[in-house]
Parts: structure tokens; sequence; C-alpha cells
């Protein structure tokens, strides 16, 4: 969960980049961190993958990313995310704890479609053996690689991945050409602020 | 699995001088004082071209995953975690649940004189998170007049 240091002034939140093997989770993070403005007075961080020979994540790629101040805090997002492959189950684990927010990098293509199903149900075990809740959790669907010819339509991705009580924020990717990338991001960072608003207005 | 509380500045002090001593003592680099899901909380010490905010993140998810593999061996804890470099290395302590101490230590020191004074240090640093979270100050950060569509998109495209 987020951590609010108030001596240092800082906010720190934790969003996981989360999906199927090959979905492009990888790439989301690159073109955050080749693409995104910081501002003059701030060091853009580096971009850390634990990946394999084959450049596939074996643990997680990490890019911290600084906003502006909010109120004073300054804000400081964290981003990870977990290997797709399903031998790796027990490093997305250990990768989601404590996690703020999730973005679900779908992958459009018609045959990928099951994988896309089992690894958001793999998500929930996980959440779950970690005592959260999915409801509880800020979460963005990205339908990535819409530029390839055999994505399905989106009412059809949005059928079997988002189709529950709730429905949550959808986007249409193609994360190699940065498409959707920014939106995504954006998004998730809006729901957390309001999360973080509606929490303390409980409190 | 609780969570990790606000700090004010009277922790920070506090845990400062609790890892300025360790440091003393020990004449290790550096301190990271490091939060489970792998953020830094404070730094004490510096090392030339150390990124401490992606050291304290590796260490963290390092630790997670030993203590992942004690589960499996049935062993309830593993409490620390070594790593021995040719010129520098590296120590794992826990501190409570949701916190770690991470030090790095040129090898001509041994772990067991680390170990020796990273202890009574995580024990201090542990007692005032443990004050920190009795303090509940749970409500200290106040968000009341943010309107999030002013922060729609803190993330701009170049």
């Amino acid at each position: 969960m987020a951590i609010i240091n108030q001596a240092t002034k800082e906010l720190q939140v934790k969003i996981v980049y989360y999906g199927p093997a090959k979905s492009g989770k990888t790439t989301n993070l690159e073109q955050v961190h080749k693409n995104v403005q910081v501002p003059e007075t701030t060091t853009k961080s580096k971009l850390t993958s634990l990946a394999t020979s084959s450049d596939r994540t074996l643990f997680f790629d990490f890019f911290p990313l600084e906003a502006v101040a909010i109120r004073g805090f300054k804000t400081k997002f964290a981003l990870f995310t977990v290997p797709g492959q399903v031998i790796y189950n027990a490093t997305r684990q250990i990768v989601l704890r404590g996690v703020d927010g999730i973005v679900f990098v779908a992958d459009s293509q018609y045959d990928k479609m099951e994988e896309n199903v089992e690894t958001f149900k793999h998500l929930e075990e996980n959440l779950k053996a970690l005592n959260l809740k999915i409801e509880d959790i800020p979460i963005v669907m990205q339908y990535n690689k819409r530029d390839l010819p055999d994505a399905a339509p989106l009412e059809y991705m949005d059928f079997v991945l988002n189709n529950r009580a709730v429905q949550v924020p959808s986007f249409e990717a193609a994360a190699a050409s940065c498409t959707g990338v920014f939106e995504t991001l954006n998004m998730i960072t809006r729901m957390l602020l309001h999360k973080f608003l509606s929490d303390s207005a409980r409190k | 699995m609780g969570q990790f509380p606000q700090l004010i500045q009277e922790d920070i002090d506090t845990i400062d001088a609790a890892m300025g001593e360790l440091l003393d003592k020990s004449e290790a680099n550096v301190a990271l004082l490091v939060e489970k899901a792998g953020y830094l909380i404070h730094q004490r010490g510096s090392q030339e071209s150390l990124d401490a905010t992606t050291f304290a993140t590796l260490g963290s998810n390092a630790y997670n995953a030993v203590q992942f593999m004690a589960q499996l061996v049935n062993e309830s804890n593993f409490t620390s975690m070594y790593q021995q470099g040719e010129r520098y290395s590296t120590l794992m302590v826990n501190v409570d649940e949701n916190a770690l101490l991470v030090i790095v230590f040129p090898t001509h020191l041994t772990v067991g004189s680390m170990k020796y004074y990273a202890a009574p240090a995580a024990k201090i640093i542990g007692e005032r998170i443990q004050f920190a979270s009795a303090r509940a100050p749970g409500t200290g950060f106040d968000l009341a007049d943010l309107d999030p569509t002013d922060v729609a998109e803190l993330f701009q495209k170049k």
C-alpha cells in the first residue's frame, strides 16, 4: 500500500503492469521511460529490467517516476511489470506485494484470449494470497496490439475480460508505437488519486 | 499484513540516529531502510553512483523471494540475507513484517560484525515503527481540496 512520509513530504505509490506473456507490459514501461516529459529540475530515473538472455522478463521491470507535487507532497509512482510466463507465478506474487493500482495488459489477438482470461484468474488468486481483494484495487484494462490484423473487436474484449458488476476503464493500445500508453498511465494515476481522496475523506 | 505507518520528523530523527550509529560502529558505507513493497524510506551514508531507489527495490524483492523460498522448505523465517562481493558486500536484515534494513559494506569487514551492529539498530527502528503505528497518523494526508481532474494528465508525452 502507498507510503506517506510526512517528514519528507513524499507519497509513494506502486503500480503493477500485469498480463500474459508477450502482451506488451515491458514495452509499456519502455515507452513511458523513453517518452515521458520530466521537469527540468528532475533527473529521469533508469528503467531496470531483470530479464533472461532472450529478453523475457525473469523477475520484474522497474521504473520510478516522479510527478509534480500534489498538495505539497512529492509524488513518486513506482511502475513494475511482472513476468508473463506461468512458470514465474511465484515471482508475480512477490512483485504484487503492496500494490496500489494495476494495469492489466491484454493481448488483443484472438488466439491469446484464453491466456488473457487465465492470467486474470491468476491475478485474482495472487491478490487473494496477499489478503487483497481485486475490487478494492484500482484497475485499468489495456487492450494492446490493436494494430495487428487479427485483433478481436473491443466489444468482445470487454465481454471476455471486463464483464463484472463494475466495469473498469479500458483503453485501446499499440504499445510498440506508444499509442494508448500514456492514456492508460494517466487513468490509473488519476484513479489512485481518487481513491486516496475518498479514503482520506472517510477518515 | 499491517500497513507501514506514516512517519513524522521525530520518527525519522530516531531512525536516522540508529542508522548513523550503525554506520559509525560498523564502518559500513550505506544503510537503507526499505519497506518490503520496494519503497526506500530512509538512507544514511552514501556511495558513489549508487541509485538508492533502485537498490532498495531490488533488495526488497530479492529478500521477499528468499522468504518465499523459506516457506517452501517449511522454514518460518529467514531473518537475514547476505551477498558477498569482491569489493562490497550487502546484508539485509529483517526489521519487522513490513521493513528491512539493507547495509552495504566493504568486503574486508566481516558479515558477523555487521550482524552484531545491525541487530540493535533494527530493534530501535522496529520499535519506532511500532510507536508510529500506535500513533496511527493515518489521517495526516489531507487531500480534501484536491480536484483529481486537475491532475488528470500527470504524465505528458514528449
